[in-house]
């Protein structure tokens, strides 16, 4: 395809992707605003990949925690025995991840196990892990495992500042949503919808429920487990607590609040609610220990309660008016 | 060997009966309203600290304070189902989730603010020592609690089965069309439903408080435990309930005794994985 007319058709991404890039450089010398930066584009990776699992498969995951930590401990482990580099260790430990993905996915959708019971069976399948972990004394246990700087720190991933890290997460982001638009155009695109709207009709018209849910899952642990990677060497040590329930119920609010399905939304929930919660932990983290968080329950509860389908929803209808203002006559399909 | 597999099977026998006694709260609700409430083991958080209060504050005993925790729990599932389940009834599951996902949040970070990270306990209860039977020494605080809970299970048996109140919300979960046009006014049966929920996982924080203490992060425990004794039983079955939460009661005991104290939470998720693999309609279940 002629670039030109990808740049025309896609203009409001990259002119969002120029601003990201360029957005370390005034703020390089606040720390703490870029650790935030940081973990916004790493959440949004998260969500963004939960997107295909969740969003178009209607499959309510909870295990981005699991993946997450198999990335982490997969890299961190290659790092510390054999000082592999951790940019060839976070694919393998992708690899790993989509193992895993593969081992509990294939009976659970062979099961026909939906809804809540897919949902909890994956949220347990992160706390089983993180208890093997934390007995598993040779590579995990229960103290902390520190990373070495082996060779340089570029070569083990060992940055001092958070910008680094920023930017290979926001290559991730960029990775992540063009499988997202890539996902969406294809075959496997229109039968994951198909799932999602209705499962059994779908099955009925033929698709092969077990194996589109498969593939999914598979590119999101993939993401899960590359962003793992990065996680454990931004923190510098391994511990059981990365198989996180609480990053995994986190990653699925930001697909449901951003609207279930719509490519963009789990990156605009995943910016307004992360930064909601920062800003607030900054204004409020002075007085009351949790303060912060009753705050961000109720932000939560009532988006969940009166925008139902999604905040992406939303925007798009304003985003459409603002463009049939621009151009006159001329009606534009929805941005999902 | 043999005494020590029994005495660790006396003792998830009777934990058993207060998992059974948390699980039928959340069966009830998830039965018969539909309503995935991600929220239940927080319930049971906040109740275990609203005995803590109200037994250093008036010097009650431990398995008394339901008298008080009961009510306040009854009237705070009245006021959430108002405020936000209702709201929810129609859409996606997703949404429920999310939702409850919020109230759990909003749970912990109260609890947090309130009685601060470290855990909570009470210093006494005139429930001491043990009991012999047959030459194996059970907890007296731990009897009490299994005997209270069967008590309290067969109440809620007895309530479902023989009451008008009852007999709304057995009718609402089988179809909830017809019961409206017999007259269920199906707002006010939720509500009930989801307040004596709410209300028998004060009976069990209670119980649970007599021996154990509570933190603000205690109540995941309780959540994926309840569900998985559900699962286990499956739908509609109060037996089930009962025998499902000896059954992780057990699994739990023994695992805790013969393996690694660690391994706690993996025997219940074993059982839970396995049986929804298995099982997925649990071994008793109605439905």
């Amino acid at each position: 395809m002629d670039i030109a007319a990808i740049l025309k058709r896609n203009w409001g991404w990259f002119v969002l992707l120029l601003v990201a890039a360029v957005l370390p450089v005034p703020l390089q010398k606040q720390q703490y605003t870029m650790v935030l930066l940081m973990l916004i584009v790493l959440y949004a990776v998260l969500a963004t990949a939960w997107n295909i699992i969740g969003g178009m498969a209607g499959q309510l995951d909870l295990a981005a925690g699991a993946y997450l930590g198999a990335g982490a401990f997969t890299t961190g482990t290659l790092l510390l025995r054999w000082e592999i580099t951790p940019w060839v260790g976070m694919f393998i430990g992708a690899l790993v991840a989509v193992l895993l993905a593969v081992l509990i996915g294939y009976p659970l959708f062979g099961f026909k196990i939906k809804e809540v019971w897919y949902a909890l069976s994956s949220l347990a399948l992160c706390e089983v892990l993180r208890v093997i972990f934390l007995m598993w004394d040779e590579v995990g246990g229960p103290t902390e495992v520190y990373l070495p700087t082996a060779v340089s720190p570029l070569y083990s991933m060992r940055f001092t500042t958070a910008t680094p890290f920023y930017y290979i997460l926001l290559v991730m982001l960029v990775v992540a949503l063009v499988v997202n638009f890539r996902i969406r155009a294809t075959k496997l695109g229109y039968q994951l919808l198909a799932l999602g709207e209705d499962e059994d009709a779908a099955e009925v018209l033929g698709i092969d429920a077990r194996a589109a849910k498969l593939k999914a899952l598979i590119i999101y642990a993939f993401i899960c487990g590359l962003v793992g990677g990065v996680y454990a060497c931004f923190y510098g040590y391994l511990h059981p607590s990365f198989f996180d329930a609480d990053i995994s119920t986190e990653v699925a609010i930001f697909g449901i609040v951003g609207g279930m399905g719509i490519i963009y939304g789990p990156l605009l929930a995943t910016i307004l609610l992360v930064g909601v919660r920062e800003l607030l932990r900054a204004r409020l983290g002075g007085g009351l220990e949790g303060l912060y968080l009753v705050v961000y329950a109720f932000v939560l509860i009532l988006v969940a309660l009166y925008q139902p389908r999604g905040i992406a929803p939303l925007v798009s209808s304003v985003l459409q008016k603002f463009r049939s203002a621009l151009t006159p006559g001329k009606k534009e399909a929805s941005w999902r | 060997m043999t005494d020590t597999l029994l005495q660790s099977i006396i003792t998830g026998v009777l934990m058993g009966f207060i998992y059974a006694l948390i699980a039928v709260g959340l069966s009830i609700i998830y039965g018969v309203m539909n309503v995935v409430n991600f929220a239940h083991g927080d319930f049971v958080m906040l109740s275990m600290y609203l005995s803590y209060m109200a037994g250093t504050l008036l010097v009650w005993d431990a398995v008394a304070t339901p008298l008080i925790t009961v009510p306040l729990l009854f009237l705070f599932g009245f006021i959430t189902y108002y405020l936000l389940i209702d709201k929810t009834l129609r859409q996606l599951y997703v949404v429920q989730l999310a939702v409850t996902v919020g109230l759990q949040i909003f749970l912990r970070s109260l609890a947090l603010i309130v009685w601060k990270a470290q855990p909570r306990a009470l210093q006494y209860s005139i429930i001491q020592g043990n009991i012999e039977i047959f030459g194996y020494s059970i907890l007296t605080s731990r009897l009490i609690a299994a005997v209270v809970s069967l008590i309290f299970i067969a109440a809620i048996a007895y309530f479902l089965n023989k009451t008008w109140a009852g007999a709304a919300i057995r009718a609402a979960s089988d179809d909830l069309d017809t019961a409206s046009l017999m007259g269920v006014n199906y707002h006010r049966t939720y509500a009930l439903t989801f307040a004596i929920g709410a209300a028998l996982t004060a009976v069990a924080g209670g119980l649970l408080m007599s021996f154990q203490q509570t933190d603000p992060q205690g109540g995941m425990r309780f959540g994926v435990l309840s569900w998985c004794v559900m699962a286990l039983a499956g739908l509609g079955s109060l037996p089930g309930l009962i025998a499902a939460g000896v059954i992780v009661g057990v699994a739990e005991a023994v695992a805790v005794t013969f393996f690694d104290p660690r391994s706690r939470l993996l025997a219940i998720y074993m059982i839970f994985i396995l049986v929804l693999w298995l099982k997925p309609r649990g071994l008793f279940g109605r439905k």
